[in-house]
């Protein structure tokens, strides 16, 4: 009873704190057991409205209203047995598209060369020329990309120069094969080509004809004995670097 | 403690006996005080000993409300898919205590008057100077008139929620389902064949799942109220059933009632024609007596010949036939136009002693098994002699459920097994019964063939639905109006079973007192009707069950065919 010392004080003290300290721990756990209870109430109460707007949808929407809605705007129908199909295979069948073979279409040939120009007159090589255009490359072009008419000679035009590039060496042959008058003629008629076109043009003129002559002044790349189609490279030329501009 | 006050009161000397006396007085008050100080200790050690335990174990105010449970009042109806077709929820409910009612009355039976029209300003007077402790003004009340009427603020009206059984499908099954009184106990339909397990605490919270299907019945009863509109019908009852657990799909009796409104149905919409009404279903009947005398023997199989002349006199009456041959015609060809003289001399070779115990064996003598509690008595011949035994042969003389009908059925293609029909379902909590055998299984097997005879070639062929191989069988019966046959007025109705290589489910429908239209050429027969009907529903239904459409599969018609006259011909003409 009576307190002599401190000691007592501070075991009371102890204990208490100790007591206090239990009953906090207490406290706190029913309070987290309160939340807790909170929690499962709104989760039950959140169900509940789940349900009710669930029967609410329900009865909005039931099979009565959706059958007269379908009547009256959707008009669904049942598929009809022919709508099933049977397996993955007769599903794959409807997907696949229509392979129709074109019987009519030409023969691609595969990669037929140009012919090498033959030694003779223009005629032939004019035939040779024509037919390096005409023949293979052109089929192909026509099997695979359906070029309009309209573009076919600038097509042409575009492969000519290629071809052109040999063409030099038979034009001074073709004086020789039809009179031996001068070995200088067809010497000249070639350096006029090469170097000087305009002053020889007379003497070429006056052995040969005058057309090719022509257009080679037109365009010295391009020195086709015939017309027309230099001009159309050039342009085409012309055009694709305007395009590149 | 009593230590010192024991030598305090030791043996004194005499002369100190003032100072004693004092001394004592003194102690005794130290005795009081710490007496009292004890008292005092005491019932502070109580007091916080018991607020220690309530904060441990006690309630505190998180646990008052207790947490509310998802029980409803009364348990849930739902279909076999799990959606629902009874639930309760809370609804508002306006009441008014006359008593407790402090505002000028006149102004407020006209405010009421205002806001519920369905009574007038006096009437609500009056219900307010009755003097009454409570009434009703309205249940389940809209949300915005309850709001109305709050704002009045007369303490005197009561608005309160309450639970109220709502069906949402409406109409849909609710022969079915049934409705509740206003009790909260059921009426009617599964509502008052399970009010026990509905209503019970312990077993509410759980369900109770039908076998109903929502979507097979939207379709049967849709089907069938266009069929019953178009022909004019009085009424129509529908079944479809699962051949081989007797659940009941889908079960429908128009016209319909709407069980969210019970005061308002009246009792012939109440009245469930498929388990209630009884009808002579007419030839629908033909193919038990077929499988009966296949069974007992008496007819070897499709192929046995009868004499049939055009009218066949037997037992002092006539027998008529209204596709007649006058000719020897087999037995598919005697079902395919449903002969009622080629029946009658099988029901007849059978005998009535046979024809009783095969009904029996069915099921058919006694009211259908079923859960519902709305179930009629068939109704059968009071003398049962040898020419009651072949009117019942063809379907006349004997009343049955459309129900029963359609167990019949289910039974006649589950391989001869009869499973009593039921409206729960069959699943893991409710495994399927044993059934018991009727039949033998070629039996079974071999009515296959003829069955979709009937659709192919026969009076069925409206019934067919492409590529679910429909086989059944028509019946029209001329309706008793008054205790007399009528020869106008008829009952039809027509039996199917799909897919017929494999039988699955049964479809029974029929529609009482059709008329005639335009397109059926003045004919109230069931092949004209009805049939169509079948074939409507069930190339709706079939996909949902899962039948495989297939338009290059058939039964085993090689066991009929050759015995039809002109099927050959036409098969080389095909």
């Amino acid at each position: 009873m009576s307190v002599r010392s401190f000691h007592s004080v501070y075991m009371a003290g102890t204990v208490a704190a100790a007591a206090l300290g239990c009953y906090l721990v207490s406290l706190r756990v029913a309070s987290e057991r309160a939340a807790l209870e909170g929690v499962e109430t709104r989760i039950v109460q959140t169900q509940s409205d789940i349900r009710m707007l669930q029967t609410e949808i329900g009865t909005r929407g039931r099979l009565d209203q959706l059958e007269q809605w379908n009547a009256s705007a959707l008009s669904l129908s049942a598929p009809a047995a022919n709508q099933f199909v049977e397996d993955s295979f007769q599903l794959a069948k409807l997907a696949a598209p229509d392979h129709h073979l074109e019987v009519k279409a030409p023969v691609i040939m595969a990669s037929a060369p140009a012919p090498r120009p033959v030694l003779g007159n223009d005629q032939s090589d004019q035939t040779a020329a024509t037919a390096s255009e005409n023949s293979p490359q052109q089929l192909v072009h026509e099997a695979s990309l359906k070029i309009e008419p309209r573009e076919t000679p600038e097509a042409q035009a575009i492969v000519s120069p290629a071809a052109v590039k040999a063409k030099p060496a038979p034009k001074p042959l073709t004086p020789r094969a039809t009179p031996p008058k001068s070995k200088t003629e067809p010497a000249s008629a070639t350096r006029a080509t090469s170097k000087k076109p305009a002053p020889k043009l007379s003497i070429a003129s006056a052995h040969t004809e005058t057309k090719s002559i022509k257009l080679a002044e037109a365009d010295p790349l391009a020195p086709l004995p015939y017309g027309g189609k230099p001009h159309a490279a050039h342009s085409q030329q012309s055009r694709d670097s305007d395009r590149r501009k | 403690m009593n230590a010192p006050t024991a030598a305090l009161v030791a043996p004194r000397p005499e002369r100190l006996r003032l100072v004693g006396q004092r001394r004592q007085i003194l102690s005794m008050m130290h005795q009081r005080l710490m007496l009292g100080m004890l008292l005092y200790a005491g019932i502070v050690a109580i007091i916080a000993l018991r607020l220690v335990y309530l904060a441990a174990f006690g309630v505190h105010s998180g646990e008052q409300a207790g947490i509310p449970t998802l029980i409803p009042d009364r348990g849930d109806i739902i279909d076999r898919d799990g959606e629902p077709l009874a639930r309760t929820i809370n609804a508002w409910s306006i009441a008014v205590h006359p008593d407790k009612v402090i505002g000028d009355k006149l102004a407020l039976a006209g405010r009421l008057a205002q806001l519920m029209p369905e009574h007038s300003e006096a009437d609500y007077f009056a219900m307010l100077k009755s003097g009454k402790s409570f009434i009703y003004l309205q249940r389940r009340a809209s949300p915005d008139l309850v709001q109305a009427v709050n704002a009045i603020g007369e303490p005197g009206i009561e608005i309160q929620r309450e639970p109220v059984r709502l069906y949402p499908q409406t109409t849909l099954a609710a022969h079915v389902i049934g409705f509740s009184n206003i009790d909260g106990h059921g009426a009617y339909g599964i509502e008052r064949a399970f009010d026990k397990q509905l209503s019970d605490p312990a077993t509410r919270g759980a369900p109770v799942q039908l076998s109903i299907s929502m979507k097979i019945q939207q379709a049967l009863e849709h089907e069938l109220s266009d069929a019953m509109t178009h022909f004019s019908a009085l009424g129509a009852a529908g079944v479809v059933m699962d051949v081989h657990t007797g659940e009941v799909l889908a079960m429908t009796s128009l016209p319909a009632m709407n069980p969210n409104a019970p005061g308002q149905v009246t009792p012939d919409q109440m009245f469930n024609r498929a388990t209630q009404g009884v009808y002579e279903l007419g030839s629908t009947f033909k193919p038990f007596t077929l499988a009966m005398a296949m069974d007992s023997g008496t007819v070897r199989g499709p192929g046995q010949m009868f004499n049939c002349p055009k009218v066949l006199p037997a037992y002092g009456h006539l027998v008529h036939d209204t596709h007649p041959f006058g000719r020897m015609c087999s037995v598919a060809e005697i079902m395919m136009e449903s002969s009622n003289i080629g029946m009658a001399q099988i029901a007849d070779q059978l005998g009535t002693a046979r024809q009783q115990a095969w009904l029996r064996k069915m099921g058919f003598l006694s009211p259908v098994a079923i859960e519902l509690k709305e179930r009629g008595r068939p109704l059968t011949p009071r003398s049962w002699g040898p020419f009651e035994t072949m009117t019942v042969g063809f379907g006349q003389g004997i009343a049955v459920a459309p129900l029963q009908l359609a167990m019949g059925y289910a039974t006649l293609f589950d391989g001869g097994v009869y499973h009593s029909p039921t409206i729960l379902k069959i699943g893991p909590n409710r495994p399927l019964a044993a059934g018991r055998r009727v039949f033998t299984a070629d039996t079974s097997y071999r009515m296959r063939s003829l069955l979709r005879l009937v659709v192919m070639r026969g009076t069925g062929r409206k019934a067919d639905a492409p590529g679910y191989r429909v086989g059944g069988k028509t019946g029209t019966a001329q309706k008793v109006i008054n205790g007399r046959y009528s020869q106008t007025v008829n009952i039809t109705s027509f039996a199917g079973v799909f897919p017929m290589d494999d039988p699955r489910y049964v479809i029974v429908v029929m529609l009482d007192a059709p008329h005639a239209t335009p397109e059926t050429y003045g004919f109230t027969t069931a092949g004209w009707n009805v049939a169509p009907v079948v074939s409507r529903t069930v190339s709706r239904i079939a996909p949902m069950l899962g039948v495989q459409p297939d338009l290059n599969r058939e039964p085993d018609m090689g066991e009929v065919l050759p015995y039809v006259q002109g099927a050959q011909q036409d098969t080389k003409k095909d």
